[in-house]
């Protein structure tokens, strides 16, 4: 039953996806009408189906990969519906909610085949661990989507070309602030999600968790991402420079992801 | 358009920017304060049921239900010329070669197009809605619209609104003035504190600055050459809630970083440079700084505008998304105009079917007023064994639809039959 929902889910995240390129792009209201509800419906479905899929298997966290990528994209959608709903912009949507569409498809048509086995499954500390890292992923996210759109519209104005109404992007400082402002968020939840994640760890595999390559890329992503906060909020880089600094982050938190294949202690495996 | 004739006849007559100069218009204009005394006058003319008036700057019009028929002159209409002549104090065919006169269906899509800003000067603009709304306020207080003039106003405001949703006619800027707000605004989002440094003295300039003070800007710094003439503009713009500052012209670089846009109009050949726009954002630690250069030639060496956070338009730049706006505006307005010719159709149309909805009206109360009668006699003449509950409803269902049933010929005949005449006339 849960899948349904997921398809549901997935079905109203397309409709929105398309819906947001009339609203944002040609600043058509009518098509923001149906983008908003569409969206907010999607998060409904998804949490529904979410929620069904952990009760009937007994476990209080998503464990597989697919599983962890649909919660992704729930909260991706919940941080466009967030900055719409305070900033008054669809803009956003444009980026985030093709890929909140790509993270939902597959859990919602192929279940993940390869999990983590946590020994400790059913805790509300993993499940702080799993969400608080995704949080802070979806918020790195958010703030590379801000400062692309801040490139482009800095690119527009000084092209000068077309009228400035016209010009679909919020402006500048708006967008500044919203990258600025996720990565602020981004930064406890990282930190916590990682705090957590290695009390759990050292308590069930002890020192040797500290050798692990995922381990190591992880403590450097945190390292990375408290250096381009201080950089950002330092030197009031924006612009080329800001989007340079946080696509390195983004390629870290992509690196650290890819060594779940590498890890001993945090492995996604079929089981 | 029968009900036409039963309530009167509608006739706008009035100057415009483009039939009357403006030592005409300014003969016509009515000011504010004397808009109710007009309106009344007029209203109490001799063959004059309703009346509107509209003054404006670019406008002066008179929106009049009257006892007329659509074919007489207007020079043979009752009390309008009269009130012409004995409110302005001009003769009647001075004024006849500008004024234009718009009858009836005419006359409805006129109101329409003037309250959608199809017939302003600058299509699109917002504040004849606002105006319009003025004077109908006025014509209601004191009692001149009534039955006809009001729903046509109240329809008025409700087609341009819908204008106003359903097109992009009045979404972007076409002053320099509000260009240079609206690219300040896409730069920094609300205003809000923002600082404006003013470097030069100029019309356009003090134009562009009062725009931007508007929007909410909250400091003005004034840099000139001569520092008496740099604290009077500083004085000339200066409100309550706002903070304003002379920065000697010879500190204007160290000074510059404190402004967020800077308007600048000396004509002294290039005083900020790509240089000075490197440092600036060095002070600025990063923050955008707008440069609105309405010299010629020009004050901002153009190559400044590379400076990742510099943003230069000069007058070339503001007027050409000016003249973009105006073309956008253009092309909207042809889809404004479908909205307003569908909205006159609806009108006519409305209005078309009210005399058969009065005639329905009348024919059904009639045949009710009958039935009660005959239920209260046939109630009488049984009064010694009244009916019970259940028998009383049955006859009342019953006499209902009796009715309905010989009625219901009668009644489809004059729906039909009504709206095609009508359309012919």
């Amino acid at each position: 039953m849960s899948l349904i929902w997921l398809r549901v889910a997935v079905l109203l995240y397309g409709v929105a996806a398309l819906a947001v390129l009339p609203a944002a792009l040609y600043n058509r209201p009518q098509w923001r009408r149906l983008a908003m509800p569409s969206a907010l419906g999607g998060v409904f479905f998804h949490f529904v189906a979410l929620v069904e899929m952990l009760v009937a298997t007994h476990r209080a966290l998503p464990v597989d990969t697919h599983e962890t990528l649909s919660v992704l994209g729930l909260l991706l959608v919940v941080g466009f519906l967030v900055l719409a709903a305070k900033y008054r912009t669809a803009s956003f949507g444009i980026f985030l909610l093709p890929v909140a569409v790509l993270l939902t498809l597959v859990p919602a048509f192929r279940p993940g085949q390869e999990l983590i086995v946590y020994p400790f499954i059913r805790t509300g500390w993993l499940l702080l661990h799993v969400v608080l890292l995704l949080a802070a992923y979806a918020a790195l996210f958010l703030s590379l989507v801000a400062s692309l759109l801040y490139l482009i519209q800095e690119r527009r104005l000084k092209q000068k070309r077309g009228a400035p109404v016209r010009m679909w992007l919020p402006p500048l400082e708006t967008t500044d602030q919203i990258a600025q402002k996720a990565l602020v968020f981004g930064l406890p939840c990282m930190t916590a999600g990682l705090l957590i994640g290695s009390v759990a760890a050292l308590q069930t595999v002890g020192g040797a968790f500290f050798a692990d390559p995922k381990v190591l890329l992880s403590l450097a992503m945190w390292v990375a991402y408290v250096a381009m906060i201080f950089i950002r909020r330092h030197s009031g880089l924006r612009g080329r420079r800001a989007v340079y600094l946080s696509s390195f982050v983004f390629l870290v938190v992509l690196a650290v992801w890819a060594a779940n294949q590498l890890s001993l202690v945090h492995r996604f495996q079929t089981p | 358009m029968s009900e036409t004739r039963k309530a009167g006849s509608l006739l706008l007559l009035g100057v415009n920017h483009t039939t009357a100069p403006l030592d005409v218009r300014e003969r016509f204009a009515i000011p504010l304060s004397r808009l109710a005394d007009a309106t009344r006058t007029l209203a109490h003319q001799p063959g004059v049921r309703e009346a509107m008036i509209l003054s404006t700057c670019n406008r002066v019009e008179f929106l009049v239900n009257h006892d007329g028929t659509g074919n007489v002159p207007l020079l043979e209409t009752p009390g309008i010329p009269r009130f012409l002549h004995e409110y302005f104090a001009v003769p009647t065919g001075v004024l006849q070669p500008h004024l234009y006169e718009f009858r009836e269906r005419e006359a409805v899509r006129h109101l329409f197009r003037v309250a959608s800003s199809l017939d302003s000067m600058v299509v699109g603009e917002p504040q004849i809605l606002g105006q319009v709304k003025q004077s109908w306020t006025i014509a209601r207080e004191v009692g001149a619209v009534k039955t006809m003039l009001d729903p046509l106003l109240q329809r008025a405001f409700s087609v341009a609104k819908r204008v106003r949703t359903e097109t992009r006619i009045g979404s972007s800027t076409v002053s320099i003035a509000s260009v240079a707000a609206e690219l300040a605004r896409k730069i920094f989002g609300s205003l809000s504190g923002k600082t404006i440094l003013l470097v030069g003295a100029g019309k356009m300039s003090d134009l562009a600055a009062r725009h931007l003070l508007q929007q909410g800007a909250t400091t003005l710094l004034v840099s000139n050459r001569t520092e008496a003439r740099a604290e009077a503009i500083a004085d000339s713009l200066r409100t309550p809630s706002m903070t304003t500052g002379v920065i000697p012209f010879e500190q204007l670089h160290e000074q510059t970083h404190r402004a967020d846009v800077i308007i600048t109009s000396t004509g002294a050949g290039q005083i900020f440079t790509r240089e000075h726009g490197r440092l600036l954002l060095h002070r600025r630690r990063n923050r955008p700084v707008f440069f609105i250069d309405i010299a010629v030639p020009r004050d901002v060496e153009p190559d400044l505008n590379k400076v990742e956070g510099c943003f230069v338009y000069d007058i070339d730049d503001l007027q050409g998304i000016a003249m973009a706006n105006h073309q956008s505006r253009r092309d909207e307005s042809e889809a404004a105009e479908r909205i307003v010719t569908a909205e006159v159709e609806r009108y006519d149309d409305r209005l078309s079917q009210a005399p058969a909805t009065a005639a329905i009206k009348e024919l059904q109360l009639s045949a009710e007023a009958l039935r009660q009668q005959e239920l209260a006699r046939t109630a009488q003449r049984l009064s010694a064994t009244p009916l019970s509950d259940e028998q009383q409803a049955a006859v009342d269902a019953l006499t209902k639809s009796l009715v309905a049933k010989l009625l219901h010929p009668q009644l489809s005949e004059l729906r039909q039959a009504e709206t095609p005449k009508l359309r012919e006339e």
